[in-house]
Formats: structure tokens, C-alpha cells, sequence
């Protein structure tokens, strides 16, 4: 069946559930070639001599987390999607996959198989798509080459929030570093990024009690070099998958604001945007899901709002 | 304060001290003794001048009456200086200059008394001599006259004459003036008797001889009393007054200074008590002010008390309320852990049966499609009028998707989906009836009950957070069915199931071990976890208690736990070491009496069972 093996891709999954493995490997065996694992222990040992494109785990595995080990995952084969398979999960599994496992999914059980297999083949895609550049990407050599090459116009800070007091804050721990722009209105927000060159957005869950999902998920479709951190005090699991999945937000921290580490976020982040800056193909790794239809009655962002997104100019493309 | 009060002490004492010695300096000077002093200097003055007026009247006054005033005298001067070199009255020792005008006075004094014993031992003698030469004179002088020759010049004869009387004067006088006349009137006679007639020169020469022994004895004691008299012991008693009396006023001024010293010193110590009179009335208005508010705060206790008392008893209501929000929330929490572990469970196979559902729909498409194909290919087949290359492209085409599709192989795929979809199914089935069986809301709050059901229960429901990690081994005994609030006895079984769970880092074990006793059951949870010290072991059925990090854990678990069983009319023992692991012992009656199953049924709604039945 395999007579082209360097054509098809390669996926692992990890459950501690034999039948749900069974059930992965009718649904792709045909498309790609499946490895499984049991365990978060066993996964690790495969991945140290299999290069895979995709990971697809469960969270709660008995010994090892589904982000414990996808967090080594990704230092072992940073090349690899990672997609997060689970049943149940709370606040701070979540926050640890976005900002440890850096995943690009995060799906519940019980699944649809059609959404599993389109994002599976999104992942596989975007893996292989940029399997060069990420490799590049993940040289630490390269990196700095690419920050030493940026040192003339390092972008800005935009900072999203309710409170006028945060900005000025994150510009005092941030220092001299960064400029950093403050908006407490989408509005405002979207008018920095006409007239601004930013590289990091943060933002907090809600502002003006309309959530930012969507503004953040247009964005990243429409600038996908921006970088998004989300800074809050109302964690809350759903709005936390929903901010992966359709915004794929950097990085989620939490209020009180840490000053380290917050600084070290934005800095990440900001790398993280040099990097999508330079090389626009790794860009297909951070794709988000289309936003679905907002639930009518719900308060949602105006649309001209998002229409004025989708006109802006790409600075990035002008600066490389 | 201690040390303040110590400190005041030290001060009142100091300025005490200072009073004492200030006035025991002003106090130095006795008036009385020198009082006493002077008189006894005078009356050694007195006794001095009487000395020398008694001595003077010696030669005036018989002999015997002058002799004894003289003792007399003499032994009161006598005792007057020893009073004054000795005694309570001595001057001794006050001044050095003092100390050497009284020897000077009193070597003095000594040497005139040797001199008037000297001088009264001779005067009885001279004066005698005296005496006798006096009343020798006349028979001489006529003797002379007698002598006289014829010729003699008047002058001569009154010159002899007027001797007559000069002697007697001079006897008689205690001083006499008159000796150079007698000199002179001798000489007259001696020249003039020269060359005369023997009997004249001779009587003139006896003459002569006895005037110069009386004027010899008479001068010796002229001299000596002069000399008695002359003894400087008025002037030297003078001095040693003087002396005194210096010494005196020197004291008296030094006293003076003092008294002024101790009337600044008391001036001072009125204005500091002056000031502590003034800070002490402060106070006492204070006490005073405070004593007032004490006596209005009396009055007004009783309204106080009795607000104090109500806000006490709002405070009670709130404390209860919280509490029992406390409750409520450590109930929710762990119900929030038991959901997510439940829904996981649930979640997965509910997963890959929908999925596997999915999959056998898709696959039927094929299938479907494949027997088309093949009956297509059949019916060509067996068809008369059907044309070769018709039958042969419907064979071919149908083999084609038969090998595509592999349905023997698809077959088996796909029994074994329906059989994992089988599965999956009871395991979500089995799961909804222990959550059932858990909460036990189909069942009287106050039933009879097998407490091995319940363990087995409440072990179902945490066997996601054990599972692959943690061996259960379950000992259970015959028991009796006891009576009990099931769903209660469940919730304790689940958070020491849970509790020994997460005392297990790694991997370990867990023993469930029941067995009847004479009146009720005994179940013991054991683990072979952590362990935890005395000092925690202590304090674990303490409400809000915890060893988990903030926000972790409420600290309610085990003291809910321990409220359960204690409404139960039960007992629970825990023991435990540190590295080795914790057990628990519970002791449930078989019976409850009337007041504990009360206080069982009366204990709030078991929100848990409530809310699992809603999750579930």
C-alpha cells in the first residue's frame, strides 16, 4: 500500500485507548502513514527515530500529560503539527498547550470525523509546506541572524484593553525595547494597525464586552505575520480553545501581569513575527479555522470593522 | 516601664540625699557648745585675772585666807584649761593655728603656775626676811643717830629722818617706787659717814647692809611677781580666742554658703514638685475624664452590649452563611474534578463510537456501491440479450471496485468498529449507572446499605484519576447491610479513595479492606503514598486545613468527611509515616439510633448526588 512512502504523510496518534487508535487508523490509513503510541512515554520513543508531520494526542494519559508530551515533542521534532485530541481538559491544560505545546488544534471528543480529517490534512499540509522553514526556523543561528537583520525597524506593541492603565504598564516592563501602542476599543485598535507597524498584538479576551476572537482570527488571516498574546483575568476554558483554534493566539497569560513574564512572552512573540515576517510560507502553520457564524443575538464586532481588517496593508511584504 | 519606675525611685532618693547632706552641712555648727566654748574662755580669763588679783592681794591679805582662795582658783583654772584641751568643749584639733596658740597659752599658763608655787614657797621666806629687816631698821637708823657727830648738817638728819618712813613705805608698798631715794639717801649717808667717826661709819655700814638684803629680798620678790604678772597668758587666751572665734566664722560663713546652697537646692526641689503637683493634677483631670467616660460608658453598656451583641450574631449568621457557601464550593470543587474525570471517560468512547459510526456509514456507501456493481454484473450475466463486451466491462468494472475496496477485508474492519462501538457504548452505560449507583438518587436518604457497593462505586468514579498508575486491591469482608445515608457514605469513600490517590506520586498501591464486627463494619483505606508528618496528621479533619497550594484545595474535604461519619454515630483513626504511606480506619453502627439519624437526614441536601444526576 505504501509503494510511495516519501509522498504520504506521516501521522502519529497517542491515546491510552486502544479502540480510539482503532478507529484513527481505518479513518486515515488510507491517506497518510499512521503510527500509534499508548502513552505519552511511548510516543516520545517512537518520535526519536520516526520523523512524523503530525501529532495528534489525547491530554489525560495516565504517567505523561498529552502536553508534557508534546511540549518534548516539539523539542525533539519542532517540525511536527501538534493537534490536542481530549475529552475534558481544564484552564491550565489549555494554557499549557498554547504556551508550552504551542499546538495549532485543540479538539474535543467526541469528534466529527470530517472536521478531524480536514484538520489533520491542514496540519499535514502546512507541515509539509513549510518543512524547509521550519527547520530553518528552529536553528537558534538563524534566528539571530534574522533579529540582527530587523534591529533597524523593530515593530511595535499593540496593547488591546478595557483598562488605560495597561499599556503604560507593559511599556514600563517591556522598557526601551518596544514601542507599544495602546487601544481600549477594536475601533482604536484596528486604526493603530492602518497607520502602525506592529509586529505583536496583545489583547484581552473581551473589550468593550465584544470578545476578540474574531477580530484577532481576521487578523491573523488577513496579516498572518501578526503575532497575538492574549493578557487576562477571566481565563475561561471555552474562550481559550476558541482563541487557538480560530485566532492561534502565541501565547495566553494571565493577569496580575508578572513582569517577566510577560516580557519574556513578547519577546517570544515578537521573534515569532520576525520569523513569519522573513519567511511568509511558515505562515501556513498558524492557519486558523474559518470563523464560524456568530450565533444570532450575541454581541459581536461590527462588520465594516473586520472589512477594514481585511484592506490592510501588509506592511511585512513592503519590509521584506 | 519597669525600668521608668526604677528610674523615678533613683531620682526621689538622689534628691533626698542631697536634702540630708545639705542640711546635715548647715547643721555643723553647735550653738550651745560654742556657747559653752566662750564662756569657758572667759571664765579661764576671769580665773586668770583672779589668779594674778588673788595673787596680787597675797602680800596685802593674811597669808592663810589668800593661800586657799588661791587653791581654789587655781584648781578651777585648772579644770577650765583641761576642759579646754580635752572634753566635749576641746579646742583641739579645729585649725592648726588654733591647735598652737592653745599649746603656746597653755605652756604659758603652766610655767606661771610653777611660778606662782616658786614664788609663794619664797614670799613666806622673803617676806619674813623682809619683815624682819624692816623692824631692824629703826633700832639701826637710831643707832646712826646716835652715831651722828655734833656738826651734822640738817640735811643729813632729815635725809635719816625721812629714811625711816621710806623704808616702811618700801615694806609696805607691793611695788614699791622708792628705792633709788633710798639709794640716794644711803649714799648721802655713806659719803658723808666717810672719814666720820667709827661708830658712825659702822652703824652706817649695818645700815647699809640690812637696807640692801631688804631691798635685795624685796626686789627678788618685786621681780618675781612682776614677773607672774607679766606672764602674757591674758593676751595668749586673747589669741586663742581669736583663734576660735575665726575658726568660728569661718564655719559660720561655710555654714552660710551651705544654707544658701540649701535654699537654691529647695527652691529647686518645690519647682520640680511644683511641676510634678501640676503633671499629677493633668492626670488626675484625665483620671477624671476618663472615669466620667467609664461611668457614661456604664450607662450606656447595656445598650452596647446589646448591640454588640447583635452585631455578633449578624457576624455568626454571616460566618454560617460563608461557611456553609465554604461547603458548598469544596462540594462543587471536588464535583468539579469528578466531572472532568467522568466526562473524559464518558467523552472517549462516546468519540470513537460516533466516529466508528461514521466510519461503517461511509463504508456502506462503498459497500452499497460495490453490490451495484456486482448485481449490475449479475444481471448482465444472466441477461439473453446482454452483449459481450457489456458483461465483460460490468465484470471488470465490478472486480475493480471489489479490489479497491477489499470487502472481506472491510468486512472485518468493520465488525471490529461495531464491536469497539459495542464497547464503547457499555463502558459509557456501565459509567452512567455507577454515577447512579454514586449518588444514589433513586434511593431514601436513610437506607440499608452494603458498604462494599459503595467503595466499588466511588472507585468507579475515580478510576480515570488511578487508572495505570495505581493497583487497587480490594479485601472486602461479608458484611452486613448497615443503615446509613448512602450517597454520604459514597462521598466519604470517594475523597479518601481520591486523597490516597494523589498521596501516590508516582505509581503505587491502594488497599480497600472491609470486615464485620459485633456491632457494625470497619473499613479500612490504605496507601502506600507519602505519608504525612504528626503535625499535619493532627490537624487534618481541621476545617480549611490543607496541604495543597492556594487554590488548590479548600480544606474542607476531610473535615466534611469526618462530619459525615461523626452524624453516623462513627469513629475514624487515621495513622501514618512520613515516606510509607497514611491509613484509614472508619467504624460505621449497624444501626442508627434516633438522634444521629436525625441529625444524618437532617445535614444539607447532598447537592452532590443532585448535581452528579445533572452531569451524568
Amino acid at each position: 500500500m505504501t509503494e510511495a512512502p516519501a509522498a504520504k504523510a506521516r501521522v502519529l496518534f497517542v491515546d491510552d485507548e486502544p479502540r480510539v487508535l482503532t478507529t484513527m487508523r481505518i479513518l486515515f490509513r488510507a491517506r497518510y502513514e499512521v503510527f500509534f503510541a499508548e502513552s505519552g512515554a511511548a510516543a516520545l520513543e517512537l518520535l526519536k527515530s520516526q520523523p512524523v508531520d503530525v501529532i495528534v494526542s489525547d491530554q489525560r494519559m495516565p504517567g505523561m500529560t498529552g502536553i508534557e508530551m508534546l511540549r518534548t515533542a516539539r523539542e525533539l521534532n519542532p517540525n511536527a503539527m501538534r493537534i490536542l485530541l481530549t475529552g475534558y481538559s481544564d484552564l491550565n491544560a489549555i494554557i499549557g498547550s498554547i504556551n508550552e505545546g504551542e499546538i495549532f488544534r485543540f479538539i474535543n471528543k467526541p469528534w466529527s470525523n470530517d472536521d478531524l480529517t480536514t484538520t489533520v490534512a491542514r496540519a499535514v499540509s502546512a507541515a509539509r509546506a513549510t518543512q524547509a522553514v521550519a527547520a530553518r526556523a528552529g536553528d537558534p543561528n538563524a534566528v539571530a541572524a534574522m533579529a540582527a537583520d530587523s534591529a533597524s525597524g523593530t515593530p511595535g506593541v499593540l496593547v488591546l484593553d478595557d483598562d488605560p492603565a495597561v499599556p503604560p504598564k507593559i511599556q514600563a516592563i517591556l522598557g526601551g525595547d518596544f514601542r507599544v501602542f495602546g487601544a481600549t476599543s477594536m475601533d482604536a485598535a484596528v486604526t493603530h494597525l492602518e497607520k502602525e507597524a506592529i509586529g505583536v498584538v496583545i489583547s484581552d479576551t473581551r473589550v468593550k464586552d465584544n470578545a476578540v476572537v474574531s477580530l484577532i482570527g481576521t487578523l491573523k488571516q488577513h496579516r498572518p505575520e501578526l503575532v497575538s498574546v492574549i493578557l487576562t483575568e477571566r481565563a475561561d476554558a471555552g474562550s481559550a480553545i476558541e482563541l487557538i483554534n480560530q485566532g492561534q493566539i502565541y501565547r495566553f497569560i494571565t493577569k496580575p501581569i508578572h513582569d517577566s513574564q510577560c516580557k519574556i512572552a513578547v519577546n517570544s512573540a515578537q521573534k515569532q513575527h520576525q520569523r513569519l515576517a522573513q519567511s511568509p510560507e511558515l505562515t501556513r502553520r498558524y492557519e486558523v479555522e474559518q470563523t464560524p457564524e456568530p450565533p444570532p443575538g450575541t454581541a459581536t464586532v461590527n462588520v465594516g470593522l473586520l472589512e477594514r481588517v481585511k484592506t490592510l496593508r501588509s506592511w511585512a511584504r513592503r519590509w521584506v | 516601664m519597669k525600668f521608668r519606675w526604677m528610674l523615678a525611685v533613683l531620682a526621689a532618693v538622689a534628691a533626698l540625699a542631697g536634702l540630708g547632706y545639705l542640711l546635715r552641712m548647715t547643721q555643723g555648727l553647735d550653738t550651745n557648745l560654742h556657747r559653752d566654748r566662750l564662756t569657758m574662755l572667759r571664765t579661764a580669763d576671769n580665773l586668770d585675772v583672779s589668779l594674778n588679783r588673788a595673787f596680787t592681794q597675797t602680800r596685802a591679805s593674811s597669808l592663810t585666807d589668800a593661800a586657799a582662795d588661791r587653791s581654789k582658783i587655781t584648781a578651777d583654772l585648772g579644770a577650765t584649761l583641761d576642759a579646754m584641751d580635752k572634753g566635749p568643749q576641746s579646742l583641739r584639733g579645729l585649725t592648726p593655728d588654733l591647735d598652737k596658740k592653745l599649746d603656746t597659752f597653755l605652756d604659758t599658763i603652766d610655767s606661771k603656775f610653777e611660778l606662782g608655787f616658786d614664788f609663794e614657797a619664797r614670799s613666806t621666806l622673803l617676806t619674813q626676811r623682809a619683815i624682819n629687816a624692816i623692824d631692824a631698821v629703826p633700832p639701826d637708823i637710831a643707832a646712826v643717830r646716835a652715831a651722828l657727830p655734833k656738826d651734822t648738817p640738817d640735811d643729813i638728819r632729815v635725809q635719816l629722818d625721812h629714811l625711816q618712813s621710806q623704808i616702811t613705805n618700801y615694806g609696805v608698798s607691793p611695788t614699791p617706787t622708792n628705792e633709788p631715794e633710798i639709794r640716794a639717801t644711803m649714799k648721802a649717808l655713806d659719803d658723808f659717814a666717810a672719814g666720820k667717826s667709827e661708830a658712825l661709819v659702822t652703824s652706817t655700814h649695818d645700815l647699809g647692809v640690812l637696807i640692801d638684803d631688804l631691798l635685795e629680798d624685796k626686789g627678788d620678790l618685786v621681780r618675781m611677781y612682776h614677773e607672774f604678772l607679766n606672764r602674757p597668758t591674758g593676751e595668749q587666751l586673747q589669741a586663742v580666742e581669736q583663734a576660735y572665734l575665726g575658726w568660728y566664722e569661718k564655719q559660720l560663713a561655710v555654714i552660710n554658703q551651705y544654707r544658701l546652697y540649701l535654699g537654691a537646692y529647695a527652691a529647686i526641689l518645690l519647682l520640680i514638685l511644683g511641676w510634678l503637683g501640676l503633671r499629677l493634677r493633668r492626670s488626675f483631670s484625665e483620671l477624671d475624664r476618663a472615669h466620667a467616660d467609664l461611668l457614661h460608658a456604664n450607662e450606656h453598656l447595656e445598650e452596647q452590649v446589646e448591640a454588640r451583641t447583635h452585631d455578633l450574631s449578624a457576624a455568626l449568621n454571616d460566618l454560617q452563611a460563608s461557611q456553609a457557601q465554604l461547603v458548598q464550593s469544596e462540594k462543587m470543587a471536588s464535583l468539579g474534578q469528578m466531572v472532568a474525570g467522568v466526562a473524559h471517560e464518558i467523552n472517549t468512547p462516546l468519540g470513537y463510537a460516533r466516529s466508528n459510526a461514521d466510519i461503517v456509514r461511509t463504508s456502506l456507501a462503498d459497500i452499497r456501491q460495490l453490490c451495484g456493481a456486482q448485481s449490475k454484473a449479475l444481471h448482465l450475466l444472466t441477461s439473453e440479450e446482454a452483449r459481450e463486451e457489456d458483461v465483460a466491462h460490468a465484470l471488470s468494472a465490478a472486480q475493480a471496485l471489489g479490489e479497491s475496496i477489499n470487502a472481506e477485508e472491510l468486512a472485518g474492519d468493520l465488525d471490529g468498529l461495531l464491536a469497539d462501538t459495542d464497547h464503547g457504548l457499555s463502558q459509557i452505560a456501565e459509567l452512567v449507572g455507577s454515577l447512579k449507583d454514586f449518588s444514589r438518587v433513586d434511593r431514601s436518604r436513610s437506607d440499608l446499605f452494603n458498604v462494599n457497593d459503595g467503595l466499588d462505586a466511588a472507585l468507579k468514579i475515580c478510576h480515570n484519576q488511578l487508572k495505570g498508575r495505581v493497583e487497587v486491591v480490594r479485601q472486602y469482608g461479608e458484611l452486613p447491610q448497615i443503615e446509613c445515608s448512602p450517597s454520604q457514605l459514597n462521598q466519604i469513600f470517594l475523597n479518601l479513595i481520591t486523597n490516597a490517590g494523589q498521596a501516590i506520586e508516582n505509581s503505587g498501591r491502594i488497599y480497600l479492606h472491609t470486615q464485620a464486627e459485633a456491632d457494625g463494619v470497619a473499613i479500612r483505606i490504605l496507601d502506600n503514598g507519602i505519608g504525612m508528618s504528626e503535625d499535619v496528621r493532627a490537624r487534618i479533619f481541621e476545617p480549611f486545613f490543607t496541604t495543597k497550594p492556594v487554590g488548590k484545595g479548600t480544606g474542607l474535604g476531610l473535615s466534611i468527611v469526618f462530619r459525615i461519619i461523626e452524624d453516623h454515630g462513627g469513629s475514624i483513626e487515621v495513622r501514618s509515616a512520613p515516606g510509607k504511606g497514611s491509613a484509614f480506619t472508619i467504624r460505621l453502627p449497624l444501626r442508627q439510633n434516633r438522634k444521629s439519624g436525625t441529625v444524618a437526614e437532617s445535614s444539607p441536601p447532598d447537592d452532590v448526588a443532585v448535581a452528579v444526576a445533572v452531569a451524568a
